[in-house]
């Protein structure tokens, strides 16, 4: 293992056409983030959201398989909450009651933190919005927000042991 | 800025790895080359269906095709699979889908804040 995964973020700056607070509320109302997150074809059946410092968030993500529906769930905590500036909360993949998943309910090694963070800056530019995303992850091969992140991991650990690409050992 | 990344190659990238049997093609291929028949085996699916999805593989960059003409063996290109292989950078066509959705969202919601508003 190396630590490189520990500083493994990815920043993401958009400029949105839409006043300040309309766009917080698209990450602080329920209702309104229920009509923009998830991939393609997926679905929020259910967000709750304590927006506070130490408050709780439980979200379900619903996508079609060929098996019929699959449902994803992730909780976590708000850590910063400055109305219409800066939200940030964290995220770990978890059962519908919101009890965190163990590493080997995921097929991971124990002893791999599963938590990562999310960071939403806002700034008003003429009526309409820059936003910063930061998502910090701990580890380089922490369980994806989609699932087949997994079996990509899986895919990309046989391929980087032919051709000496960086990962695991 | 920490890494120039392609990002309508990375998009590819991720969209051809967005379907369970391009990702067995490249899995076989990762044990070494083989013509498209052998790739079809393991699978109930016709030659043609097959080969569609080994050239979108091939368009993404992941297959490389032999010039031997009559059986032009398949080989997997794990290049792109490095842009993808950090934590981080997976999320970034996750989060670049979820922000255009909601840019869409968001124009449904003008006409509606206009007529709310009732006024200028």
């Amino acid at each position: 293992m190396t630590d490189s995964g520990s500083t493994d973020m990815v920043e993401i700056e958009r400029i949105i056409d839409a006043p300040l607070a309309l766009v917080w509320q698209m990450w602080t109302d329920p209702e309104h983030f229920k009509a923009w997150y998830g991939p393609d074809g997926a679905t929020i059946p259910v967000a709750k959201m304590d927006v506070r410092i130490g408050g709780a968030r439980l979200v379900c993500m619903e996508v079609q398989t060929p098996n019929g529906p699959m449902r994803m769930w992730f909780t976590g905590e708000y850590r910063e909450v400055i109305e219409n500036e800066r939200l940030v909360y964290t995220e770990s993949m978890s059962d519908e009651n919101g009890q965190v998943s163990s590493p080997s309910d995921l097929g991971m090694p124990e002893g791999h933190p599963l938590m990562t963070e999310v960071r939403v800056e806002l700034k008003d530019i003429g009526g309409r919005t820059k936003m910063v995303l930061t998502h910090l992850g701990i580890p380089h091969d922490s369980p994806g927000a989609v699932g087949w992140t997994m079996a990509l991991d899986k895919l990309v650990g046989l391929v980087s042991g032919l051709t000496g690409m960086p990962g695991e050992p | 800025m920490v890494a120039a990344i392609d990002e309508r190659r990375l998009t590819e990238t991720f969209a051809a790895l967005a379907n369970p049997t391009r990702r067995a093609i490249l899995a076989r291929l990762a044990e070494g080359e083989a013509t498209v028949n052998e790739l079809a085996e393991p699978f109930e699916m016709t030659l043609p269906t097959i080969s569609k999805h080994i050239k979108v593989l091939e368009q993404a960059g992941l297959v490389v095709r032999g010039q031997r003409a009559q059986y032009r063996p398949c080989a997997l290109d794990a290049a792109p699979l490095e842009e993808v292989s950090t934590w981080a950078e997976r999320y970034r066509p996750v989060w670049e889908t979820r922000f255009e959705r909601m840019d869409d969202y968001l124009k449904q919601l003008r006409p509606r804040r206009r007529a709310g508003k009732g006024d200028d």
